[in-house]
């Protein structure tokens, strides 16, 4: 899986950006899902001038076009990452939520990294902060998302309590300029705290309400003394309120960070008290509470990075709480909720850092009641209709941005593959990856030492790697007790895989490689009730084994022989 | 073994939303020959309550059951009225707004939560209402809001309509942080001792006047652009007004009588004085200024500013016509407030009835919500307890808990769904998503993760 992975990441690499502005692109035999209109089950799309110029089963494909055939592929709008940090460079990490502690600490390093601001507010709590002003031009920086289907995205900062403006932007351009679709798109908001006051979600919520108070007198004032000044003392040219009058007007969006269905009802009790334009973004609890969220005309934009148990087993630590084990089985069934109770929602990366889990977990939230045609939407027309660029974005039609992400195999499946993506008409191509064979897990994985054909790339850019393959007798020196056992290898160029067994049980090993002079493995055993995780690196000089075992509780001597 | 143990405890602690999720305000009930401890006019035998749209309609004998009501048989059985809890810090997401000496603009309400497990467990101890406090890290802390524990309903429906505003004031140790020492670059924040403390309390007030004043005037047209509307000062000119009590936690008598001269001075009265373990000595002050005291029961010399308590606190006080209430500041003390009431009984002889009002009826009146609760009498809310027991008994549990004439606990119920919980976990832990990972991972929680609001322990410099 690992080795997939790496594969993927290499090929990704490999892309190239073939089409330059002015010419025309068809697309032909194409699959094409419009969203917007009924699915062409084979047809062309033809993109000029960075536009989608026509669509259809008998779209004529112009003399001058490049052609891709895609043949058993299927276009979609290009997807929408509704909320995620895409382009910004992560000068500063998250602080904890609100009320932990320890969050004081973090705030106060992530204002020690923050640009130099003359605001009259803090870091953290400066609503002028723009993201568009960390943003940089150029392609490759967006490899990876627009590899796995992405062609535009909100991308905003996560630092503080005012995140800052956010800007909708292309993946692909020379320049900032160029990305941008829409900018400021709307002020994004985090329940959490800042160094000094508010240091609790207490004042969290009380300075956002003084501060919009502020905001709103300064606009009277400033209005009052603009229509007749004299006599009137001046008021204050105060930046960062200023940059909240957008929002009490409604003119701009604010989109609440709110996972918990307590987050979203405050977000909520928020926008109603300021009548604010109201977003809420993650939503991980919004099935909760959906008919608060449709009668106060709210959108979610739903994060698909599913919670999951990261904590060890540990028979000394309490079971969990019942509420943490429903959340975790509850959220993949938000989407569907939403989607009944008829609330408007658009799926985000949530900061996901492996974005192919966006269309697994989007094939979970199918699975969990969500119609595929719902899903498609929520991460196209729904989400450009959620950003208010649905003129431009989000379906397949004539004279709307050229952003096409063209899929093979189904796109909520595993074997899901990217070969192009365009983004303002411009191609991308990923070359598909060669798949790695399966390694042999367990018994019956016994397949030879000999090169497999279908390895040939990552293999043959290796030296020639030490045959280690076999049984070998071993002899673990952990102090006060000398474990012994058994270590099974089968071997497939670089890759091994294989068995270890002790008195502690029998354990698979991971991420086996073999190197010139020995192999190197990952294993989780089993102790004292405990997951214990050891990395084992080995010499094999003729059927003498030599090593070390390093675990959390230390390194231990590893010697062993090889059975004839 | 621990494990099982865990699991019962756990089980027997949460829940299933479910069954509390179909309680509706304002129940229909009849509970049958009960021995009804009144906390306002004796204790009767034999009696049966009937509540009405979650009031209480007739209090008698052989009442006959209405068509709608649900009947609970009690014979045998105790009945008080629901307990409450005059200082609490429970389903709070952030105790202390601890960053400035003045943080009157925090409203505790912007951060309750609904679905505390605390509130189950002191539902399970008899508490129906509860004063939800700012924490005590600075002089004038937040606003605090009364609420029933109505377990199962969204937020909005736990704070009591009409109750009076509410605000926390400390004096010091906590407030002049004694026992906390500064992290690594922070400064310490003023006031760091007792004189300090009483300068931040009289400035907040001058500015609240001047703030006031500059309202007024704008009102008479003297000047021009309206005032800033300061959500800091607000809360302090309804001080000034009468419209907000003020709840001052204290150990020290010195100092709360110092708070009542300032606060007359002023022109306004302190609802309560917290905790006021030592507040015997200025006993006759407190009661002509018609301030209340909730405090606890014991802790006697459980840090030095409490080295002068003594267990015959609560006795003095009530003997110099002091309004008493006990209070928990825990979470954990919380469900059994009804020995703390029994301990006012041993402790100097206070009567029982009077005993079970420093739970009920007096704190009711502290927190301005007495017309409502705090008593079982005609008219006011069904928030009545069916105990196994005297409630005063070492013995004692509590069987029913109900507000407004629904129920919130039924420990039958309780019991009997512990099965179904434990059933519901074990399926939840065998999904992927609550499986611990195969390898690696974050260590465990050990222990799990609880919020601990015991005593001003809570008040430490962090923001719980």
């Amino acid at each position: 899986m690992k080795l997939k992975l790496f594969l993927y990441a290499f090929a990704a690499m490999s892309l190239f950006g073939a089409l330059a502005n002015g010419q025309s692109l068809a697309i032909t035999n194409a699959r094409i899902v419009t969203v917007s209109g009924s699915v062409i089950e084979k047809g062309t799309v033809v993109v000029r001038d960075g536009l989608i110029l026509t669509i259809g089963a008998d779209a004529k494909t112009p003399a001058d076009a490049q052609v891709i055939d895609a043949t058993g592929l299927t276009v979609y709008p290009g997807f929408i990452d509704a909320l995620s940090s895409a382009g910004l460079q992560a000068r500063t990490t998250t602080p904890a939520p609100g009320g932990q502690g320890g969050g004081q600490q973090a705030a106060q390093q992530a204002a020690a990294q923050a640009a130099p601001s003359n605001s009259n507010y803090g870091f953290g709590i400066r609503p002028e902060v723009s993201a568009v002003d960390d943003l940089r031009g150029g392609d490759t920086q967006f490899d990876a998302i627009r590899n796995a289907g992405f062609t535009s995205a909100v991308t905003v900062g996560r630092t503080g309590i005012f995140n800052g403006r956010s800007a909708i932007i292309n993946l692909a351009g020379d320049s900032v300029s160029a990305m941008l679709i829409k900018e400021p798109y709307a002020e994004h908001i985090s329940f959490t705290t800042v160094a000094g006051y508010p240091g609790s979600l207490l004042g969290t919520f009380s300075a956002l309400r003084q501060m919009l108070l502020d905001a709103r007198r300064l606009e009277d004032w400033q209005k009052a003394y603009a229509a007749n000044p004299k006599g009137m003392k001046r008021p204050d040219d105060d930046k960062s309120l200023e940059a909240l009058i957008p929002l009490l007007n409604r003119e701009m969006p604010v989109v609440f960070n709110a996972n918990t269905e307590n987050e979203i009802v405050r977000a909520l009790d928020l926008a109603k008290e300021f009548n604010l334009k109201a977003i809420i973004a993650g939503g991980q609890e919004a099935g909760k509470v959906a008919e608060r969220l449709k009668s106060q005309n709210v959108p979610v934009l739903l994060s698909l990075n599913f919670p999951k148990r990261t904590a060890a087993a540990n028979p000394e630590a309490d079971p969990e709480n019942l509420s943490t084990l429903r959340f975790r089985a509850e959220v993949p069934k938000t989407a569907a909720r939403l989607s009944q109770a008829g609330v408007k929602f658009a799926f985000q990366s949530g900061g996901l850092t492996a974005m192919n889990d966006f269309f697994v977990n989007a094939g979970k939230s199918v699975e969990n009641g969500l119609t595929k045609d719902a899903a498609i939407r929520a991460m196209t027309l729904s989400s450009a209709e959620i950003l208010d660029v649905s003129d431009r974005l989000g379906s397949i039609e004539t004279g709307k941005i050229a952003n096409l992400t063209i899929v093979k195999n189904d796109v909520f499946a595993t074997d899901r593959f990217v070969p192009y993506t365009v983004v303002d008409g411009k191609l991308f191509e990923q070359k598909e990856p060669v798949r790695a064979p399966v390694g042999g897990r367990g018994p019956g994985g016994q397949r030879g030492g000999g090169a497999n054909p279908g390895a040939a790339a990552p293999a043959a850019a290796m030296p020639a790697v030490a045959n280690v393959a076999g049984t070998y007798n071993i002899t673990i020196d952990v102090p006060g007790q000398v474990v012994s056992g058994t270590l099974v290898l089968t071997q497939q160029g670089d890759v091994i895989n294989g068995t270890m067994t002790t008195q502690l049980g029998v354990t698979q090993i991971r991420n086996g490689r073999a190197f010139p002079d020995g192999f190197a493995f990952a294993a989780a055993v089993e102790f004292g009730g405990a997951t214990i995780d050891i990395a084992v690196k080995a010499t094999v000089t003729g059927n003498i084994l030599n090593g070390t075992i390093d675990s959390p509780q230390g390194a231990v001597p590893i010697t062993g022989t090889k059975l004839p | 073994m621990k494990r099982i143990l865990n699991l019962t405890v756990t089980a027997s602690l949460v829940i299933a939303f479910g069954v509390i999720a179909k309680a509706q305000s304002g129940g229909n009930v009849l509970i049958k020959n009960a021995t009804v401890m009144t906390a306002a006019k004796g204790t009767l035998e034999n009696t049966d309550i009937l509540v009405t749209n979650g009031k209480i309609a007739k209090i008698g004998k052989n009442i006959a059951a209405p068509a709608n009501a649900k009947v609970i048989d009690a014979t045998g059985k105790y009945v008080s009225p629901g307990i409450i809890d005059a200082h609490s810090h429970s389903m709070l997401d952030a105790i202390n707004e601890g960053s400035l000496a003045v943080t009157s603009m925090v409203r505790t309400r912007d951060v309750i939560d609904p679905k505390d497990v605390a509130i189950y467990r002191a539902l399970a101890g008899g508490v129906t209402s509860a004063l939800l406090l700012h924490g005590s890290a600075n002089p004038i802390g937040g606003q605090s809001t009364t609420v029933k524990f109505k377990w199962g309903r969204p937020a909005d429906e736990f704070p009591i309509e009409g109750a009076p505003p509410g605000i926390k004031f400390a004096l010091g140790e906590n407030v002049k942080r004694s026992n906390f020492t500064p992290q690594a670059g922070q400064t310490p924040r003023y006031p760091r001792t007792r004189m300090g403390t009483m300068e931040v309390l009289r400035d907040a007030f001058r500015r609240a006047k001047d703030y006031k004043q500059s309202l007024d005037d704008f009102k008479a047209g003297k000047t021009k652009v309206p005032p800033r509307r300061d959500l800091e000062l607000e809360p302090l000119v309804e001080v000034l007004e009468g419209k907000r009590l003020v709840h001052c936690h204290g150990y020290r008598s010195d100092e709360h009588l110092n708070l009542m001269l300032l606060a007359d001075e002023f022109g306004f009265r302190i609802a309560t004085l917290q905790h006021a373990l030592e507040a015997y000595k200025i006993a006759p002050e407190v009661a002509k200024r018609g301030t209340g005291a909730s405090i606890f029961a014991d802790s006697w010399s459980y840090k030095l500013e409490a080295y002068d308590s003594i267990p015959y606190n609560g006795y003095i006080l009530w003997k110099n016509g002091v309004l008493v209430s006990i209070n928990s500041d825990s979470d954990e003390r919380m469900r059994r407030l009804n020995l703390d009431a029994a301990k006012m009984e041993k402790y100097g002889g206070v009567p029982e009835e009077e005993a079970l009002k420093m739970i009920t009826l007096n704190p009711a009146k502290q927190l301005g919500i007495d017309k409502r609760t705090g008593s079982i009498e005609q008219g006011k809310d069904g928030d009545i307890l069916i105990w196994n027991v005297h409630p005063f008994s070492p013995y004692s549990h509590v069987e029913m808990t109900l507000i407004e004439g629904d129920v919130y606990f039924d420990r039958a119920k309780d019991i009997a769904n512990r099965e179904v919980l434990a059933k519901e976990r074990e399926a939840l832990e065998k999904l992927d998503m609550n499986k611990a990972p195969g390898n690696g991972g974050t260590p465990p929680r050990i222990p799990a993760e609880r919020r601990i609001a015991d005593r001003d322990e809570a008040d430490r410099g962090d923001n719980r």
